[in-house]
């Protein structure tokens, strides 16, 4: 019994000499959610080690201007405006040896886009509408709404074969099979959620008649028939004059000169008279 | 002795063409019809984008569409001349025009990709071959003092209708999906059939029948007449084959550029805008210079050939100069350059159809014409992955430019050796030799550059 206290007194007094020794960074906010701005903060405290500089990482990627050889223990990363393009997880990192880096979470509201605000589809067909999402932490929760009147009716995954669903978190796509025009026309709503609220976005569905296009081709379709119906008419009633023509210029064997030809009928039928 | 003299002035006015009147409205047909034909080909780009989404496959194999197609009108250019020597050329190009809706009409109900092959590709490209020789010709056929001018005219709209096309396709697949943008496309292919329809029909008497009166057996004797109508007799003679082959060489370099100068202008350093915009510039001076050549042929200062020549040796050489240009880094210099360059290309192509009946006469001209789009288009063929697969080996586009841009000089050497060519008038084209040699001696003199006076040729034909 004694043994075993003494042997967990030993462990805690090593254990609490490491941590004595090993440098630790005191960050400051520990996390930002839902600021506009923020001045993140780290102060590298409790090292003996040299720092030859330090830089801060956004999501893995070094942000070029935060590189500095400034030996300070202390550095800080202004955010003045917060949005889903800066929002991540931020690490401080000092050029020690070992490297000594700590994690600053920055997180926002989602923010979710359509990839087309405008879809079409096809009668019979299917319609198919995508949402991405931005900034961090991604949705953990999707949904789909059609707005309906004033209110909004969930659209639910497996509701027959109508609606499909597929969400990853930065993604989601709402497919509608078999579109009609009376019923699937209309504005939808994707909404992804994560811990701090909401983001959504809009997208109108337009569908198109099978026979849409029909119209506009029978219109060029009889515009062809018209035209050529006119052109046709007008050669025939051209035709008369120059079947004389030829038959002059063919079976006239006296004519005395060229210009016989120009003249008018009567001189050329004299002519071969 | 005045008989010979009124038929010969009646067969020249058929012969010679009345240079004005209804020939201007052929000309607006040919401006429409080719707008719709070649116009159209170019601006197919719209809607590969929604098939390689909609069947799944890669761009490469949905490229392939555009390329059967103008394969195919090329192939059946021959075929489409034949048929018009043999009935006439409104029925050839009213079926060319039904044939080129119908493939897009089907091609709207494709389900699979091979169907498109064979309605985009084959029969809309059948279509277009029966109707673009046919049209060329009888245009030509219908003016002489003016002919370059009345081409220069009508291949301006294709530049312009690509222009107009392509945003306009975007925006029928946008309202209607590509089905429905091809049925409509289809519909708008079938004016092609009232072009046709515009098309007199002349009264040949003599000139296909070119059959053996004493027929031996029908089986020769079919093959004979599709040899005649298919003008297969020209394969021999030499000015025309040195034509041709110059022709070729010319279509294996000339419009190349217009394939590798994005790319090209990219790798030299340039953003996209830059280059986006130098292909524009030389598309624009393309229309340009297909009508100011056009008109500036038709003054006559020069000959055709010299001046086909003159253009051609330019393009040559400002293909060359296009990579010399951007090694600078200079872009004012690539855009002059490319602006000279698409100057010269659309130049060359107006030029290029009307030569031919100077070399073999206004009669054969429509086979002629034929065989000598399907020699070309192998040379075509040839040019682009050429180029492509130089500048894969070496890296940058300097030696394929260079390789490519040697094609038009060597073209314009080839045509140096035409007979006559040194010479400062055109010697009268080769008579034909069939039944009716003093009527086609007279055609032959007829077709002298018309500085001479209708009563010198009245003296001749004495």
């Amino acid at each position: 019994m004694k043994l075993l206290w003494a042997v967990s007194a030993l462990l805690l007094s090593c254990w609490r000499t490491d941590a004595s020794t090993a440098p630790n960074i005191i960050t400051e906010p520990h996390e930002v959610s839902n600021q506009t701005s923020a001045v993140l903060s780290c102060n590298l405290t409790d090292s003996s080690l040299p720092i030859k500089g330090s830089y801060w990482t956004l999501n893995g990627n070094i942000l070029e201007d935060s590189v500095s050889a400034d030996a300070s223990p202390f550095t800080t990363r202004r955010l003045d405006k917060i949005t889903h393009s800066n929002s991540g997880k931020y690490e401080c990192v000092f050029k020690t040896e070992p490297q000594v880096k700590q994690m600053i979470e920055v997180k926002t509201l989602p923010h979710v886009v359509a990839y087309k605000h405008s879809e079409h589809g096809n009668e019979n067909d299917k319609g198919v509408m995508v949402c991405v999402a931005h900034g961090h932490p991604l949705p953990t929760d999707w949904g789909w709404f059609k707005e309906e009147d004033s209110s909004r009716r969930q659209i639910l995954n497996g509701t027959g074969d109508k609606y499909e669903i597929k969400s990853t978190p930065n993604k989601t796509i709402l497919t509608i099979n078999d579109l009609s025009i009376q019923d699937d026309i209309g504005d939808y709503t994707c909404l992804g959620t994560n811990e701090l609220g909401p983001g959504s976005d809009e997208i109108h569905l337009r569908v198109r008649s099978r026979l849409a296009a029909l119209w506009p081709f029978l219109g060029i379709v009889a515009e062809v028939i018209i035209l050529v119906t006119i052109i046709f008419i007008y050669e025939k009633r051209r035709k008369p004059d120059e079947v004389n023509d030829d038959d002059d210029s063919g079976s006239a064997p006296l004519k005395s000169n060229s210009t016989a030809n120009h003249k008018d009928k009567n001189v050329r039928q004299r002519n071969s008279n | 002795m005045t008989k010979v003299k009124s038929n010969s002035e009646s067969r020249s006015e058929d012969v010679e063409g009345p240079d004005g009147g209804w020939g201007w409205v052929l000309l607006a047909a040919l401006f429409v019809s080719t707008s719709l034909v070649f116009g159209l080909m170019r601006s197919l780009g719209v809607f590969f984008v929604e098939f390689v989404q909609y069947f799944e496959e890669s761009s490469q194999a949905v490229s392939w569409i555009s390329s059967t197609g103008l394969a195919a009108q090329q192939f059946f250019s021959p075929l489409g001349a034949a048929l018009c020597n043999a009935y006439n050329a409104r029925l050839v190009v009213m079926t060319g025009g039904f044939l080129a809706g119908l493939g897009l009409i089907l091609a709207s109900q494709a389900t699979c990709l091979a169907h498109l092959y064979l309605t985009m590709g084959v029969i809309s490209g059948l279509g277009w071959g029966l109707v673009f020789t046919p049209m060329v010709a009888t245009v030509m056929a219908n003016f002489t003092r003016r002919r370059t001018l009345a081409l220069g005219l009508a291949f301006s709209s294709i530049g312009l209708s690509s222009f107009a096309f392509n945003p306009l396709f975007q925006l029928l697949v946008e309202m209607y999906t590509w089905r429905g943008a091809l049925l409509i496309l289809g519909g708008l292919s079938f004016n092609i059939v009232a072009c046709g329809a515009l098309i007199r029909p002349k009264k040949r008497s003599e000139a296909p029948a070119k059959v053996d009166p004493d027929s031996r057996s029908s089986c020769v004797a079919q093959l004979q007449r599709v040899s005649s109508y298919l003008e297969l007799s020209l394969l021999c003679e030499r000015p025309y084959i040195t034509y041709t082959l110059a022709i070729s060489l010319l279509n294996a370099g000339y419009f190349v550029p217009y394939f590798h100068l994005v790319a090209h202008s990219r790798q030299a350093g340039f953003s996209e805008y830059q280059a986006a915009f130098v292909m524009s510039a030389a598309g624009a001076t393309d229309i340009l210079g297909r009508v100011v050549s056009g008109w500036f042929a038709d003054l006559r200062h020069f000959r055709l050939i010299h001046l086909l020549s003159f253009w051609t040796a330019l393009a040559g050489v400002f293909i060359m100069l296009l990579p010399v240009s951007s090694l600078s880094g200079s872009y004012v210099a690539l855009v002059a350059i490319s602006l000279l360059y698409g100057f010269c290309s659309g130049a060359l192509t107006s030029l290029a159809f009307a030569v031919v009946p100077l070399i073999v006469g206004v009669e054969r001209m429509m086979g002629a014409l034929g065989l000598l789009q399907l020699i070309e288009s192998g040379a075509g063929l040839l040019g682009t992955p050429l180029s492509g697969l130089l500048k894969d080996i070496t890296g940058n586009y300097m030696a394929s430019f260079m390789v490519v841009g040697s094609f038009p000089i060597l073209g314009t050497l080839t045509m140096a050796t035409l007979p006559h060519f040194f010479s400062c008038t055109d010697s009268p084209p080769p008579q034909r030799r069939s039944l009716d040699d003093k009527d086609k001696g007279l055609n032959s003199e007829l077709e002298q550059m018309n500085s001479l006076p209708s009563d010198t040729s009245s003296r001749i034909a004495e």
